[in-house]
């Protein structure tokens, strides 16, 4: 029984140890309010929105190292939780569009569709949409555009040499058969950015040749994973040779801890990171002050520090770790309002080859 | 007297009423205001999402779900009565070490035990491929089998040991005077009076696994279950309405399930009833050698597993890997920070909250539904297993479709967090007291009758005391599940009532294993010392079972 106390107090040091790391994370939100404030005595004018709380459901990796600075610019506090877009679009349905969020931030473009055809999802023009191509946000205005997130594939450098494989160049390199059982991607029905891969595909290749090529790959598909992120996951792990994936700061982090690449092949399916603002929002103003600050030159340069993505905003130079290795004249020409209206049969296609 | 014990019947009367309104409120009403909801369509009545319930590919599904979860429940639990009894039969010392092992080996965070188990038995993973050089496929039924058998084990062995040790120990001496040889004894003396706990057991991992989803989501591979396919409605294709209605598929084999429970717990009754006297350390009985070395062998090696699992946790949480070789690093409890301490104290509060309620309203519900045998009360027994049955994000989502508006619109607050959590887990706590009550004495209330008790009093005075250790195991596991559920909780999130395990989610969703695996830590190390101190004063001296 000695020994139990002598763990209890080792666990009660360690609770001890867990609060000081949280206290010193207080401290230093304390100094910047202090600061805020010194510097705050002229600027009152530009910060009609001082101590607003705005929640905001984010579903984009990395996003959430920008608050801070938004917050000391502006005053405007954020609360968030991450939420994948399809959680938070049954949650929506769930309650009838009453939620007590304000900004939807990142995510699938098609479940920010589905919103508007719902009526959940408030209208708003951005002055900075001048700056975004009119392809990547919403014509009516109910979503704007924060970043552009290509895909292409990540391989594993180890297992490439162990096996022995050529390091794929394009789509169709996919399809040869040395790659049997060593590639992984997600389910397209699950995942927006798989589908996009799909819908993008077939609209570049055409009808005829992409599914011929996708029936092509599903033979050399060893894992069917279940959210966007799991393919790059399993190929860092060593799991599979070839993954299926969104490239974006979060990838190359991996390359970081794990002896992966991420490669663009011949086409790059691209799908846009959406930003809107709800339509029962009781802090609209504010909520159109945060978008205002998120696709301007600044807000988008700080969000890609926060996480190195192509940004919407042409004035944004792309980060040099994806513009080395991203030609960006191989972006297809991407009909969204085509990919969101295919969805149904594309699936249902899709389902027939593979059985899934 | 007199107007002493009919006050006590009145008061009594109102606690039945409240528990029957609570359980109605607070499981039935949403559902079926969920269930409601999947049968309209932009306003309208209609069936649509019910006219192909039955398609041939719905049934492959239910047939999917039932072949697992019978499989792993029935795998589970026999290991599991190996762990109790082995345990139950060392001495005190030993088997209070495994009780307490069990106890945290039990508190598995999201996707703790999945992720643990693919990084040593993956396709490359540490020891199938490292160690073995053999690339297994764990994906399919197999894997998915295996992992839901292996994180059952916990639970159930506690389970089991509390039964085994509110057994009297005097059967077990009568049986050896009588001449009977230890494996007879084990078979039919230990056995029989077991088997109230064993179907308890049984029960909890059958419904439990039949509602899993995120196991057979990381492991399923090709291998798809009900549960799976009507999360993933929700959470990637937004058909809310279409994956409610496909839950309903889930209700018959649990009923089907729930009336072989009640079935064959009343046919006990009358076998095992008797009060417990004699302690198992005042006996000398020892088990025979081949079970002792069969389930000592399950014993070290459910230890051992569990031991590179966590261990493989805490690693993740101060290292990072890099191309290959290990490196360690403090820079994932950076990411420990104010927002994530509030998440903390907030899930221990609602922990401890719903872990305590959840228990007593449990353990209330059995004792008027299977010691009094008030009429009615069986029903209610239902409704309240129903939370447990149904994927537990569709229990999360009842409530935003009941709870979002009206007279009791509390989405977004605390206070819907913790109902949830209460009602979520009570079958835990109902079906412990179910076995429990199987093994004491009837006579001894009839005594406090005679004596002029009123029922109350005799509930307060006699039986309570009489299922402090069910009260804990249950406390431990409704807590334990509370702190680490994502399930009901995921939607039921919003930014001002995050809880960490939510949190801890979303690391492992963007694939931040080191910074989810500092919140795991966190939360096993702060699980597992409210634990120690519930045991501590629930047992009223330093940490003994029994």
């Amino acid at each position: 029984m000695r020994n139990m106390k002598k763990i209890l107090s080792l666990l009660l040091i360690l609770l001890l140890i867990f609060s000081l790391v949280a206290c010193r994370g207080t401290d230093v939100v304390k100094d910047d309010d202090g600061v805020v404030e010194i510097s705050g005595e002229d600027e009152k004018e530009e910060r009609p929105y001082e101590g607003t709380v705005l929640e905001v459901s984010v579903a984009y990796g990395g996003a959430e190292n920008s608050f801070a600075q938004f917050t000391e610019e502006t005053g405007i506090e954020i609360e968030w939780v991450s939420m994948s877009t399809g959680a938070k679009l049954s949650q929506l349905q769930a309650e009838e569009g009453e939620t007590t969020t304000d900004v939807w931030f990142g995510g699938g473009v098609d479940s920010y569709i589905n919103a508007i055809k719902l009526g959940y999802l408030h209208q708003y023009k951005s002055p900075g949409y001048a700056n975004i191509d009119d392809k990547y946000i919403d014509p009516e205005g109910y979503y704007g555009a924060l970043a552009i997130v290509p895909h292409g594939i990540i391989i594993n450098d180890d297992l490439i040499t162990e096996l022995g494989l050529d390091v794929p160049e394009t789509w169709q390199d996919l399809t040869d058969p040395q790659y049997r059982g060593e590639i992984t991607m997600a389910d397209p029905s699950i995942s927006g950015g798989q589908y996009a891969i799909h819908s993008g595909l077939i609209q570049a290749m055409g009808e005829e040749d992409a599914w011929k090529f996708w029936e092509a790959i599903d033979k050399n598909v060893g894992f069917y994973g279940q959210s966007g992120g799991e393919p790059a996951q399993k190929v860092a792990e060593g799991e599979f040779a070839i993954g299926l994936t969104a490239i974006t700061g979060g990838t190359f982090g991996l390359t970081e801890t794990a002896p992966v690449t991420p490669v663009f092949l011949d086409k790059v399916p691209w799908i846009p990171a959406p930003i809107a603002i709800f339509e029962n929002s009781k802090n609209k103003d504010a909520a159109k002050a945060f978008v205002d600050w998120y696709v301007s030159d600044h807000g988008q340069s700080i969000l890609k520090d926060a996480d190195a993505r192509i940004m919407a905003n042409r004035n944004v130079e792309p980060p040099e770790d994806l513009a080395a290795i991203l030609d960006m004249d191989k972006l297809i020409d991407f009909d969204l309002i085509k990919m969101g209206s295919d969805r149904e049969s594309t699936l249902a296609r899709w389902a027939e080859i593979t059985g899934e | 007297m007199n107007r002493n014990t009919s006050y006590s019947s009145h008061f009594e009367k109102a606690i039945i009423i409240l528990l029957i309104i609570a359980f109605l409120l607070f499981i039935l009403y949403p559902i079926a205001g969920l269930l409601l909801r999947s049968m309209t369509e932009g306003g309208e009545w209609t069936l649509y999402h019910y006219k192909d319930l039955f398609q041939a590919k719905n049934m492959e599904l239910i047939r999917n779900s039932v072949f697992v979860a019978t499989l792993s429940s029935v795998l589970a639990t026999v290991l599991a009565f190996g762990i109790g009894l082995y345990a139950h039969f060392r001495k005190a010392g030993t088997r209070n070490f495994i009780y307490r092992a069990l106890m945290m080996t039990m508190i598995s965070p999201p996707f703790v035990s999945s992720i643990g188990l693919l990084t040593l038995f993956g396709r490359r993973g540490l020891i199938s491929y490292g160690i073995f050089g053999a690339t297994l496929n764990p994906y399919g039924w197999h894997g998915l089998v295996l992992l839901q058998s292996i994180s059952g084990i916990s639970l159930s062995a506690m389970f089991i040991m509390t039964g085994l040790s509110q057994l009297d120990s005097r059967l077990i001496l009568a049986s050896r005077d009588l001449g009977a040889n230890p494996w007879e004894t084990l078979r039919n003396v230990i056995f029989p009076a077991m088997i109230p706990t064993i179907l308890s057991v049984l029960f909890l991992q059958f419904t439990m696994n039949i509602s899993d989803f995120t196991t057979p989501i990381i492991i399923g591979g090709r291998f798809h279950v009900l549960a799976t396919e009507a999360y993933l409605r929700v959470y990637a294709q937004a058909n809310l309405n279409g994956a409610a209605a496909m839950t309903v598929l889930l209700l018959p084999p649990a009923l089907i399930a729930f009336f072989f429970y009640r079935k064959n717990l009343q046919r006990t009754d009358t076998l095992s009833e008797r009060s417990k006297l004699l302690d198992v350390d005042s006996i000398n009985f020892k088990l025979p050698k081949i079970v002792t070395f069969i389930s000592g062998t399950i014993t070290v090696a459910f230890f051992i597993l569990m031991a590179v699992q966590y261990g493989n946790l805490f690693i993740q949480a101060i290292s990072r890997n890099v191309s290959g070789s290990l490196v360690f690093t403090t820079d994932h409890l950076n990411v420990f920070q104010s927002r994530h301490f509030d998440a903390l104290l907030r899930t221990v509060y609602m922990a401890v909250v719903a872990g305590f309620l959840s228990t007593v309203f449990g353990i209330l519900l059995s004792y008027y539904n299977k010691r009094r045998q008030i009429p009615g009360m069986q029903g209610v027994e239902f409704i309240g297993s129903l939370p447990y049955i149904i994927p537990g994000i569709f229990f999360g989502l009842a409530y935003i479709v009941v709870f979002h508006r009206g007279p009791i619109a509390m989405t977004g607050t605390l206070l819907i967090l913790i109902i949830n959590c209460i009602f979520r887990h009570i079958s835990v706590g109902n079906k412990a007291a179910n076995a429990a009550f199987e093994n004491i004495d009837k006579k001894l209330e009839w005594a406090s009758y005679d004596l002029g008790t009123s029922k109350l009093r005799t509930m307060l005075t006699v039986i309570f005391p009489l299922i402090r250790p069910t009260f804990l195991v249950s406390f431990i596991n409704a807590f334990t599940a509370c702190m680490t559920t994502v399930g009901p909780l995921m939607l039921l999130v919003s930014p001002k009532n995050l809880v960490l395990s939510v949190m801890m989610h979303g690391e492992v969703r963007n694939g931040q294993y080191g910074q989810a695996a500092v919140m795991g830590v966190a939360l096993i190390m702060i699980t597992f010392t409210v634990n120690l101190i519930a045991i501590y004063f629930m047992t009223g001296e330093e940490g003994k079972v029994q």
